[in-house]
C-alpha cells in the first residue's frame, strides 16, 4: 500500500512504517543526492495550507524534481474545475506524483483511480493525513532514540477527534508502531461510535497522566466548535482546563506533540509550546525529510545511498 | 418558627412507619443517631423521645423542581423562605432551578449560592445550573467547572427546549461532565398561547398552546436521550401522550419522568375563571390528561412527583390570565393535595405516593437515599393524615401567596420534618418529650 500511493494509514504495517522512517533519516542526513531528478511532482491544493504545501514543495525541489503547483487561488481549481478533470490534466502533463489536499474525505482515493501518477494524500477532509502521522512518528522516534523505542509507549490523543484527519492517520500509524493509545475528548468531539478505534476514552489530560501517558498529542480546536450554530465546547477556559496541556502537566519526561498551527492557551499553554518537553518544532522540522522519503518511495525513484 | 432540637440522638416512638423501599408498613419506633437512622424496631427508648402516636413517618420528601427566585427576585422567595416552605411541606431535599437573575450559568454564581445555602437553607438544597448560557439554547455552559463548583444537575427549565441539534450536544456534554439533565419539554414554535388549547380556551377567547408543544419536544428529547446515553429527567409531564412516550423509552434510555401535584389534581376548567392565578406552564390540561398522568404515576411510568414550586409576587398574578406570570406555589400543599384528591380518591395507594414523593426521587438524587433503612441519612417526614386545614395566605410560609389551592380544605398535614436527625419543622407541639 505504501509502495506507490499514500492514501491512508488505516491498515498500515510496522515494517512499512519502519521503511519510511529509516529512509527519512537517510534524507535528513543528506546522504541522497537528487533522487527525483527528471521526475515531475504536482501539488494540487483544493484547500488552503501553509506548512504542508511549503514542506512538500521544498522536499520535492531539494530532491531534484520539477514542481507544478496548483492552489485554490489563481488556478483552474479556483475556476471550479472538478477534481477528476484537474487530476486527468496533471496526469497528461506527465506528473509522476500528485500531492493532493482536498476538503472532502476520499478525494485522494478518487483521484488515484484517474491517474497513472502516484497519489499522495496531503489531507482530505476529516479523512486522512498520512504524511502528518509519518512525520510525527519520525519526530517521536528521534526523541526517544529510534523507531524500535516506540514500542510500548503510551500516547494520549486529546481534542477534536471527530473532525480530525490527523487523528484518523495517527491512531492506526502509532498503533502499528507498537504504541498504546488513548483518546481524551468530551463526547461532543467524538463520533457517535466513540469506540470505533477500540481505545480507552479518558476524561482529561490529568486522567491521561494517571493512565500513564508518555506523550500527549494535542489536536487543534477550531473556533467554530465554540461559536458555531451548535457549539460542542463551552469555553476556552473549560477546554484548556480539561483538554489542554499546562506547565503543571510537565513531569516525568512527558512529551507534548501537536500538528500545528497551535492555539496558544487553548490546546497548549503559551509557556509550554516551545518548552523542552514540546516536540512541536521537531515535528515541523521532520516534515521535509519525511515528505522527501514519501516522494522517493511513491515515484519509485532509486534511493541507493550515495557512496 | 420551630424549635430546633440539636439532639445527637432521639427516638421517634409509635409512629406508623411507611417506607416502601424497606418494606416497612407498621407502627414501630425509629432511633436516630448522629444524623442517621440507627435502628428500627419495637420498644426503643432514648434520652429524647418524640411521641408519634397517630402520625405517619415517611422517608423525607424530595422535590427536584423548585424556584426559590434567588438571586434576583428575593421579594418573591429567598433561600430562607423557600426552604421554610419546603420544610413545612415535608421536603428534606430540594433542587433549585437556574432561571434566576442572573441565570445560574457560571461557576462563580454556583459557588456563591452554595455558600448562601449553607447559611440560610433549612433543608438540603441542590443547585441545577443552566444547560445553555443564559438559558438561550445556544452556547453550552461550562458544565465541568459548574460541577466542580457544586452544581448537581443542569437544566434550561423555564424556557423551552433548545433546537434538537443544540440539545443533542448539550446532552452529550452533560454526560461528559457527569451531570443529569432536567428537561422542561416545550417546542416554542408550537407553544404560542398561554393556556391549554382546549374547550375552556376556545370559549373564553384565550390563546391556547396545543398539547403537541409538549409532546413533540418530549419525543425529541427522549430520542436524543436514547442516542446520547445522557441521564435525562423529563420534568412536569402533563399529557397522557408524553407519559406514554416516556413509557416507550424507559427501557431504551437512562430516562425518568415526573409530574406535578397540580397536573394530577386540577384541570383546564379553571381557565374559565379567567383568573391570572391559574396560568401555569405547562398549562393545566383536560381531565383525560389529568387521569392519564395519574395512571402513569401509579404504574411507575412516571417515577415521581415534583412540585415546580414557582412563587410570584401578587402584582404578577392579579392580572388577566394572558398577562399573568405562569406558575404556582407547590411545596406546602403537595402532599396534602395529592393525599386528599388521589389517595382518598382511590387513584393511588398511599404507599405509591410515598414512593413517588420520597423513595424514587431520593434514589434518583443519590443511591442509598430516600429510605428509612439503617445507615441512611435521618431525613424524615411526619404526617397527620387526619388533620384538615384550609389553604390560605396565613397558613403558608412561602414569601408569595400564589397557591392554586387557596381557599380549599385539604386532608392531611405535615407536622414534622427532620433533616439529618434534626427536627427543622415542628408542629408536633407537646408530643416532644425529654425523659429524665
Amino acid at each position: 500500500m505504501l509502495s506507490r500511493d499514500f492514501l491512508t494509514l488505516e491498515g498500515v504495517g510496522r515494517e512499512e512504517l519502519r521503511e519510511v522512517i529509516s529512509l527519512a533519516r537517510t534524507h535528513a542526513d543528506g546522504r541522497l543526492s537528487h533522487p527525483l531528478d527528471g521526475k515531475t511532482v504536482c501539488l494540487a491544493f483544493f484547500e488552503s495550507s501553509t506548512r504542508t504545501a511549503v514542506s512538500f514543495d521544498l522536499a520535492a525541489r531539494r530532491c531534484g524534481a520539477d514542481v507544478i503547483s496548483l492552489s485554490e487561488k489563481g488556478s483552474s481549481i479556483s475556476k471550479g474545475e472538478s477534481l477528476i478533470d484537474t487530476v486527468v490534466t496533471l496526469d497528461r502533463l506527465g506528473a509522476d506524483a500528485l500531492v493532493l489536499r482536498h476538503p472532502a474525505a476520499g478525494a485522494s482515493m478518487l483521484a488515484a483511480r484517474h491517474t497513472e501518477a502516484a497519489v499522495i494524500n496531503a489531507g482530505d477532509g476529516c479523512g486522512q493525513h498520512p504524511t502528518q502521522a509519518l512525520l510525527d512518528l519520525y519526530a517521536l522516534s528521534e526523541a526517544v532514540g529510534g523507531f524500535d523505542e516506540l514500542e510500548g509507549r503510551r500516547v494520549a490523543i486529546a481534542g477534536d477527534i471527530l473532525h480530525s484527519r490527523v487523528a484518523r492517520s495517527v491512531i492506526p500509524a502509532f498503533r502499528a508502531a507498537g504504541m498504546d493509545l488513548a483518546i481524551v475528548a468530551p463526547l461532543t468531539l467524538l463520533p457517535q461510535e466513540a469506540d470505533a478505534w477500540g481505545v480507552p476514552i479518558l476524561d482529561s489530560v490529568d486522567g491521561a497522566l494517571e493512565w500513564g501517558a508518555d506523550v500527549v498529542y494535542l489536536l487543534r480546536l477550531q473556533n467554530e466548535r465554540m461559536n458555531g450554530r451548535s457549539p460542542r465546547v463551552p469555553s476556552v477556559g473549560e477546554y484548556a482546563r480539561f483538554y489542554g496541556v499546562a506547565r503543571r502537566h510537565l513531569r516525568d519526561g512527558l512529551l507534548v506533540m501537536h500538528p500545528g498551527p497551535v492555539n496558544r492557551g487553548v490546546e497548549i499553554a503559551g509557556d509550554v509550546v516551545l518548552d523542552g518537553a514540546s516536540l512541536v518544532p521537531g515535528q515541523v522540522a521532520a516534515g521535509i525529510a519525511v515528505r522527501s522519503a514519501v516522494l522517493t518511495l511513491a515515484t519509485g525513484a532509486t534511493h541507493e545511498v550515495a557512496a | 418558627m420551630s424549635r430546633a432540637v440539636n439532639a445527637s440522638e432521639f427516638v421517634i416512638r409509635n409512629a406508623h412507619v411507611l417506607d416502601p423501599s424497606s418494606d416497612l408498613d407498621r407502627i414501630t419506633d425509629v432511633r436516630l443517631t448522629e444524623g442517621r437512622i440507627a435502628e428500627v424496631g419495637d420498644g426503643l427508648r432514648g434520652g429524647r423521645e418524640l411521641d408519634a402516636d397517630g402520625l405517619h413517618l415517611f422517608p423525607g420528601f424530595v422535590d427536584v423542581h423548585a424556584h426559590w427566585r434567588t438571586p434576583g427576585r428575593e421579594d418573591e422567595e429567598t433561600i430562607e423562605s423557600g426552604s421554610a416552605a419546603a420544610a413545612a411541606g415535608g421536603f428534606t431535599s430540594v433542587v433549585m432551578m437556574p432561571n434566576t437573575d442572573p441565570v445560574v450559568d457560571k461557576p462563580v454564581i454556583v459557588s456563591g449560592l452554595m455558600r448562601r445555602i449553607e447559611q440560610e437553607s433549612r433543608v438540603r438544597a441542590y443547585i441545577s445550573a443552566a444547560l445553555h448560557a443564559g438559558l438561550e439554547g445556544k452556547r453550552l455552559t461550562e458544565m465541568r467547572l459548574l460541577k466542580e463548583a457544586g452544581a448537581f444537575c443542569v437544566s434550561d427549565d423555564g424556557l423551552g427546549t433548545a433546537s434538537a441539534g443544540v440539545l443533542r450536544n448539550g446532552m452529550l456534554y452533560a454526560r461528559t461532565a457527569g451531570l443529569p439533565v432536567i428537561l422542561h419539554c416545550e417546542d416554542h414554535t408550537l407553544a404560542t398561547g398561554v393556556v391549554h388549547d382546549g374547550v375552556a380556551a376556545a370559549l373564553a377567547g384565550i390563546p391556547g398552546s396545543p398539547a403537541s408543544a409538549e409532546d413533540a419536544a418530549t419525543a425529541t428529547a427522549l430520542i436524543l436521550a436514547a442516542e446520547t446515553g445522557a441521564k435525562v429527567h423529563i420534568t412536569h409531564v402533563s399529557t397522557a401522550l408524553s407519559a406514554a412516550l416516556v413509557a416507550f423509552f424507559k427501557s431504551r434510555a437512562d430516562v425518568t419522568g415526573d409530574t406535578t401535584p397540580h397536573h394530577l389534581t386540577l384541570t383546564d376548567d379553571l381557565v374559565s375563571t379567567l383568573e391570572g392565578m391559574y396560568r401555569v406552564n405547562p398549562p393545566l390540561r383536560p381531565d383525560d390528561d389529568r387521569r392519564g398522568v395519574g395512571e402513569a404515576l401509579r404504574d411507575g411510568v412516571l417515577d415521581f412527583v415534583a412540585t415546580d414550586h414557582a412563587p410570584h409576587a401578587s402584582e404578577e398574578k392579579e392580572l388577566p390570565i394572558e398577562e399573568a406570570a405562569p406558575g404556582f406555589l407547590g411545596h406546602e400543599t403537595a402532599f396534602a393535595a395529592l393525599y386528599s384528591e388521589i389517595v382518598l380518591g382511590g387513584v393511588l395507594p398511599l404507599s405509591r405516593l410515598v414512593e413517588a414523593m420520597s423513595c424514587a426521587p431520593g434514589r434518583w438524587m443519590s443511591e442509598g437515599a430516600g429510605t428509612i433503612g439503617v445507615g441512611a441519612s435521618a431525613d424524615l417526614t411526619l404526617v397527620d393524615l387526619s388533620e384538615e386545614w384550609t389553604v390560605g395566605r396565613e397558613s403558608l410560609l412561602s414569601q408569595s401567596a400564589n397557591s392554586p389551592y387557596t381557599g380549599r380544605k385539604l386532608t392531611s398535614r405535615v407536622v414534622g420534618t427532620i433533616v439529618g436527625g434534626e427536627l427543622i419543622h415542628d408542629r408536633t407541639g407537646a408530643r416532644f418529650g425529654v425523659r429524665a
